[in-house]
């Protein structure tokens, strides 16, 4: 029932997130956000932000499965980062997009750029390491470790060093000094629902992701 | 029809898209008895 309310609300708010980005003004005005294309600011912010999270609960289900040896938490924790891994590429995709237009090339070496693209090859290693550990436990323990490990610098790679560095993204060279928002009402509005949209969708996503791997082990497929 | 009209229209059909596919396994992954 939950989960259905869950799938329900993903599908819902995000095609109401997409109507509205696509039917109101550009969120960020001025040539400098790239117009038109600032629109992707719905889409690409939120990705970011699940990947983040995913990545986060990779490192939690390791912690647990380090202290309990349980098969099941390596396999959700393989799971997050799978579906951290897939967020990010996107995130980066439309961010580069989005930088064509903006700031005139794909690639700016624009510190958010850089690091999320090291995230992206940080656990698109683990995977390749993941295959080539043919023993089972072994797999299972250098896994954990290292999801551990990218749920330590992840936050520094998401928001510290990003702000260490005079970057292209507005936010990231202004110092935190009040919660206060500087977007307009409806464009905070619309974000909002966009990120709770994309963390449902993220729920029913590693919901699946983990039922299908269920499913190929008791087949016994070894998948990830 | 104005340009971000179109492209809405194109990626509202995407996105039903992903929706149908979703679903799709969704179902399937029910009727093989793999969700607890």
């Amino acid at each position: 029932m939950l989960m259905a309310a869950i799938k329900i609300a993903a599908v819902v708010l995000l095609t109401g997130v997409t109507i509205a980005a696509f039917l109101t003004a550009p969120p960020l005005g001025g040539m400098q956000a790239g117009g038109d294309a600032s629109r992707l600011f719905y889409f690409h912010v939120p990705m970011a932000q699940v990947s983040f999270v995913s990545f986060m609960v990779a490192a939690v289900f390791s912690v647990l499965y380090l202290r309990t040896r349980r098969p099941d938490h390596d396999m959700m924790a393989t799971v997050a980062a799978e579906l951290g891994l897939l967020f990010s590429i996107v995130a980066l995709i439309t961010g580069s997009l989005w930088a064509k237009q903006a700031w005139g090339a794909y690639w700016n070496w624009d510190p958010r750029q850089l690091f999320l693209f090291a995230l992206v090859l940080f656990y698109g290693a683990f995977f390749a390491l993941r295959q080539a550990t043919p023993n089972l436990d072994t797999r299972r323990r250098v896994s954990a470790v290292y999801l551990v490990f990218g749920g330590a610098i992840s936050p520094f790679l998401f928001f510290v060093l990003p702000r260490l560095y005079r970057s292209l993204h507005e936010d990231a060279n202004q110092v935190v000094t009040s919660t206060q928002s500087t977007m307009s009402p409806l464009v905070g509005t619309i974000f909002g629902f966009s990120s709770v949209g994309f963390l449902l969708l993220y729920i029913w996503l590693f919901k699946l992701g983990v039922a299908a791997e269920r499913i190929e082990q008791d087949a016994g497929h070894r998948t990830v | 029809m104005t340009a971000s009209q179109t492209a809405l229209v194109g990626v509202l059909i995407v996105w039903a898209g992903v929706v149908w596919y979703l679903v799709r396994i969704d179902r399937k992954i029910k009727r093989g008895g793999g969700l607890k």
